[in-house]
């Protein structure tokens, strides 16, 4: 898989191999978790006045929730854009999209995360990608979607 | 003169709200250093060098206090602090 930057701040992810694009491909869906676990990680409680909690439940968290799906959908928006050439992927991910990209990505990664208890000895594990164990893969989606998020971060850094 | 029922206000004391509150970032095994470091340059304005000493005393310390002064504005910054994901709280900054 290449990634370059274009001359207009977009990231250009070419020869994405299927089993990658795959996982590119689930970023939103991973993101998208109803578990209770992945619930209380997106909407922490601010602080430990009970009276802010409530009212932080019913106007912050709306407006949240709605940042996230809007994240989201920016991102399978770019997906369905992604073309297929002799078995290999490419797609780009435009400048003014890579917020959205940041927040998807970042939110999968999470869900990914708290659907499989992580901690952090499980994150600094060496990944030897193993597509039978469901621990292996998660691990590694985790991983790959960091490598992702990383480079996004350069270059708006 | 015909009588008229007045309602009884509902009223929420809140108090402290003059006294100084401090935005406190937690660490979080799963975001990138990287990505918290960008976060706190977009959201809290602050400076490279600043913005790496804070991600480096969350990740080494558990926490680190990115922001102190009033409720309103602490408040503002926990909410786009959520909005990216970092988990973030407001507490009383002690008083001297």
């Amino acid at each position: 898989m290449n990634l370059t930057a274009t001359e207009e701040g977009a990231l250009a992810l070419e020869e994405i191999p299927p089993f990658l694009f795959e996982l590119v491909k689930a970023v939103p869906v991973r993101a998208d978790s109803s578990d209770p676990r992945v619930e209380n990680r997106f909407y922490p409680a601010p602080a430990l006045d009970d009276l802010l909690v409530e009212d932080w439940k019913s106007l912050v968290h709306p407006e949240l929730q709605s940042m996230f799906l809007s994240a989201r959908e920016v991102v399978q928006a770019d997906l369905r854009s992604a073309m297929e050439l002799e078995d290999e992927f490419s797609m780009e991910i435009p400048a003014d999209h890579m917020d959205a990209w940041l927040s998807a990505l970042n939110q999968a990664r999470l869900a990914i995360a708290e659907e499989n208890h992580f901690g952090e000895k499980d994150l600094g594990e060496e990944i030897s990608p193993d597509t039978s164990d469901p621990r292996s893969i998660a691990l590694f989606q985790i991983s790959f979607y960091g490598f992702l998020q990383e480079c996004l971060v350069k270059m708006q850094d | 003169m015909p009588s008229v029922d007045i309602p009884e206000a509902e009223t929420r004391e809140q108090t402290g709200l003059a006294s100084p509150w401090n935005v406190v970032v937690h660490n979080d095994p799963v975001n990138l250093m990287s990505y918290v470091a960008l976060v706190f340059k977009k959201v809290l304005g602050f400076s490279k060098d600043k913005a790496q000493r804070h991600m480096l005393e969350v990740h080494h310390k558990g926490r680190s206090i990115v922001w102190t002064g009033g409720r309103e504005r602490a408040e503002f910054y926990v909410q786009q602090l959520h909005a990216h994901l970092l988990l973030a709280t407001l507490e009383p900054a002690p008083q001297e």
